[in-house]
């Protein structure tokens, strides 16, 4: 909300530029949210239509900011919800028909190159000096500013979410005196709690589920190829995987990391829930706060819901109980690295007719201000993604281990990996997906990952070998895309 | 008469532009996309570039080396060939059973008919919750009846998930064939029937000489409306499976589908397209004849 002293600062500063002769940006520059808030008021009346994600995501617009919005400037918000699937091929639609139905845009970070290179997002650089922005962005957190807001030099998104894997782990389980004593008896050694490597994850793992009589597993993960996608860029890169040759752009994804990060996880499914498989997100959170499974690895409101912050909000009832409250620890995921997966830029849509409009209104969600407030609630699905985010007082009084919880998601954005990122990305994770679904079908680790580099082989040279290194070169060069060793 | 003539003269062509109209709605909204489509799968327009240029016969001479194209050809030949035949005399055996005075038969018809009226996404969303393993109500079911824990993954199970994918099927359209071949068998003259019976012929007999001859027209259509559906089959099989594992149950509708609306390789799928319109034309052509429906 924009205060009395919000508009005397924004007046003040507006004084002195104009007397100094300045660029209307230092009029600007003091808040990120009032001054979007006092420029908006010139399009009163208007409506703005925003894609998101369809479903929890979706009620932080129509719940919250969309109506304070309303509220401060009188522009109306139309909330176009999307399964994210089905994001980057609504958005392309409209850009190519040129209907120009949309004026703002959620867009996942590694689709970015695509988007922008097809014309699709608007250039965000002319409106950032404008309206003073740029040292506000530059609070955001460093791995998504560096990483997730720039194609070819330009600004095309704000970084506005903070997702990160996270590993979760029952400390009353990890820390069982009996389990640990089995876990000795087993291997001859200490119980590493919580393992910081994928060995000793699965140790651990199979020690609990051979103790937990049926009732109580190791862990469970995402399964379900969508999910399979993101947890293989993950662990085959904490394996010592690189996705391509350099030098040549052939797909290495069938090195001996890829082969062996499918034969753990068939591995381990032996010891998981059956059926584990087909899990995606909501079984996968069901059995963690149920209490089925010792250890996970998920997005980060997980621990939210874990910790039953928010899930006695109406709209939350879907969420299980948590009979887990107070004993979940949070940790890296096994290999130190965890995968940045997904995550959201608010963007203009290149064809929007209301593009001040559009961009006033996601540099207002993207604010200091207002974000802090939408990563607080409880029902939204947006992280902490701002340095100020990491150490809010308010934020970490939110739970007894609420602090830990952040420390545990600024640690992830400091080391975490980037999504791959290339031009026509798509194309090159559905043919993983496509290997995760195949290696649930049973067929030989090897032969799928040979498959599936000749698959992307083939959509190297259809795109162009040179064309794509130099995108490949830009994106491996970047601090998130590998493992520093 | 001349007079007549000349008076008459004018209507003769009043009468096209009557339908006029018409014609050319007809043909702006049925022949212009099918020009248009002919026209992009001679160009090189994918998500990244609209490259307007003659490409040739480029996409149609990928279309020989897409293995994944013909293995998804394949496997909607296979759930085409498994269940249409089941469809068929499932719906025959209903379609008999109820040709007989029931208690309640109209309301056990219109109880029955039902699935039909759902939507096949809906149907197949639904059975893929009833098929899952952690909620899924099949699984218990079949635990119950083995006296022990089943963990069947009819989504993932290579040798289940064909299973799984016609049984929904079948439970969706074998009461599309009950209706038509209900109505058909109504009409049977039942005179004939019974001096079969009367002479003696058995069942199969009388089936086979005199209603079959007689249902014959109807049923016809009834195989080539359900062929032609399970041929872009799409719906249901997207639900349950999105064309998994893998690629293993992935249909010609799904692969187009993905190849037009997931990786935007618009020219390549217009040629997809125009495989599909070209192999269902010689399929139906041949069909009709050798089914007897044009004299």
């Amino acid at each position: 909300m924009v205060t009395r002293r919000d508009v005397g600062k924004i007046g003040i500063a507006a004084g002195i530029a104009g007397t100094a002769g300045l660029a209307p940006r230092a009029a600007y520059a003091a808040d990120g949210a009032a001054t979007a808030v006092e420029a908006a008021k010139q399009y009163a009346g208007q409506t703005i239509t925003i894609v998101w994600e369809a479903g929890l995501q979706s009620l932080d617009p129509l719940n919250f900011s969309g109506p304070k919005w309303k509220e401060l400037t009188g522009i109306d918000v139309k909330v176009v919800e999307v399964p994210v699937a089905e994001m980057f091929t609504k958005i392309m639609q409209d850009f190519k028909s040129g209907a120009g139905a949309y004026d703002a845009l959620n867009v996942i970070p590694s689709w970015m190159p695509d988007l922008a290179n097809a014309g699709a997002l608007e250039d965000l650089d002319p409106f950032v000096d404008k309206y003073g922005y740029r040292d506000e962005l530059m609070k955001i957190a460093s791995t998504y500013r560096d990483n997730q807001m720039k194609v070819n030099g330009k600004i095309y998104g704000l970084p506005d979410d903070g997702d990160v894997f996270v590993m979760y782990y029952r400390t009353d389980v990890l820390n069982d005196p009996a389990i640990q004593k089995a876990y000795k008896d087993k291997y001859g050694a200490d119980m590493p709690v919580p393992p910081t490597n994928w060995k000793d994850f699965d140790q651990v793992g199979q020690v609990i589920t051979e103790a937990g009589g049926g009732k109580l597993y190791g862990a469970a993960f995402f399964r379900e190829p969508g999910y399979g996608n993101f947890m293989f860029q993950e662990r085959f890169r904490n394996e010592g995987g690189k996705f391509f040759d350099a030098d040549t752009m052939k797909a290495t994804i069938n090195s001996d990391a890829g082969v062996k990060v499918f034969t753990d996880w068939v591995a381990e499914n032996k010891w998981a829930p059956a059926g584990v498989e087909q899990w995606g997100f909501v079984e996968n959170l069901a059995a963690f706060l149920q209490g089925q499974t010792a250890m996970t690895i998920s997005w980060p409101p997980y621990g939210r819901w874990a910790a039953s912050y928010g899930t006695d909000q109406e709209v939350m009832s879907w969420v299980p109980k948590s009979t887990i409250a107070g004993k979940v620890g949070y940790a890296m995921t096994p290999g130190g690295h965890p995968e940045l997966a997904a995550g959201f830029c608010l963007s203009v849509s290149s064809t929007s007719k209301n593009k001040e409009a559009a961009y006033l209104f996601i540099q207002w969600l993207n604010s200091e201000a207002t974000s802090l407030e939408r990563v607080k609630l409880p029902y939204a699905l947006r992280d902490p993604f701002r340095d100020s985010h990491f150490t809010d007082a308010g934020y970490a009084a939110l739970w007894p281990e609420a602090k830990d919880y952040l420390k545990a998601l600024q640690d992830g954005a400091n080391n975490g990996l980037l999504d791959l990122s290339l031009l026509q990305t798509d194309k090159y994770e559905e043919v993983l997906r496509q290997s995760v679904s195949k290696l649930w079908a049973g067929d030989d680790p090897k032969a799928i990952l040979d498959a599936a580099a000749a698959e992307w082989d083939a959509i190297t040279e259809k795109i162009g070998v040179d064309k794509q290194k130099a995108v490949y070169a830009d994106w491996a060069s970047k601090s998130g895309a590998y493992p520093k060793m | 008469m001349p007079a007549i003539a000349a008076h008459h003269q004018p209507d003769r062509n009043f009468k096209y532009w009557i339908i006029a109209p018409a014609v050319f709605l007809l043909l702006l909204i049925g022949l212009f996309p099918l020009i248009y489509s002919l026209v992009v799968s001679f160009m090189r327009i994918d998500m990244m570039d609209t490259d307007t240029s003659f490409a040739g016969l480029y996409n149609y001479k990928q279309l020989f080396k897409d293995s994944r194209l013909w293995w998804s050809l394949a496997h909607t030949l296979l759930i085409t060939v498994i269940a249409l035949p089941l469809e068929l005399v499932l719906g025959l055996a209903m379609a008999y059973l109820f040709l007989e005075k029931l208690p309640s038969r109209q309301i056990f018809i219109s109880l029955l008919v039902l699935p039909t009226i759902i939507s096949p996404i809906v149907a197949g969303a639904t059975w893929r919750l009833l098929f899952d393993n952690k909620y899924g109500p099949i699984n218990q079911i079949i635990s119950w009846i083995a006296g022990q824990r089943v963990d069947a993954l009819w989504t993932i199970n290579p040798s289940l998930v064909y299973p799984a994918i016609i049984f929904c099927e079948i439970w969706q359209w074998t009461p599309f064939m009950f209706l038509i071949l209900l109505a058909a068998l109504s009409n049977v003259d039942k005179s004939q029937t019974e001096a079969a019976e009367i002479d003696g012929a058995s069942f199969i007999r009388t089936f086979r000489y005199v209603v079959l001859p007689a249902i014959w027209p109807v049923m016809a259509i009834a195989i080539l409306i359900r062929g032609l559906d399970l041929f872009r089959i799409f719906d249901i099989i997207w639900a349950l499976t999105q064309g998994g594992p893998g690629t293993k149950t992935e249909t010609i509708s799904i692969y187009a589908y993905v190849q037009g609306f997931k990786q935007f390789e618009t020219s390549y799928t217009a040629a997809i397209a125009f495989l599909v319109i070209f192999l269902l034309t010689v399929v139906c052509t041949w069909a009709i004849r050798r089914m007897g429906l044009v004299k």
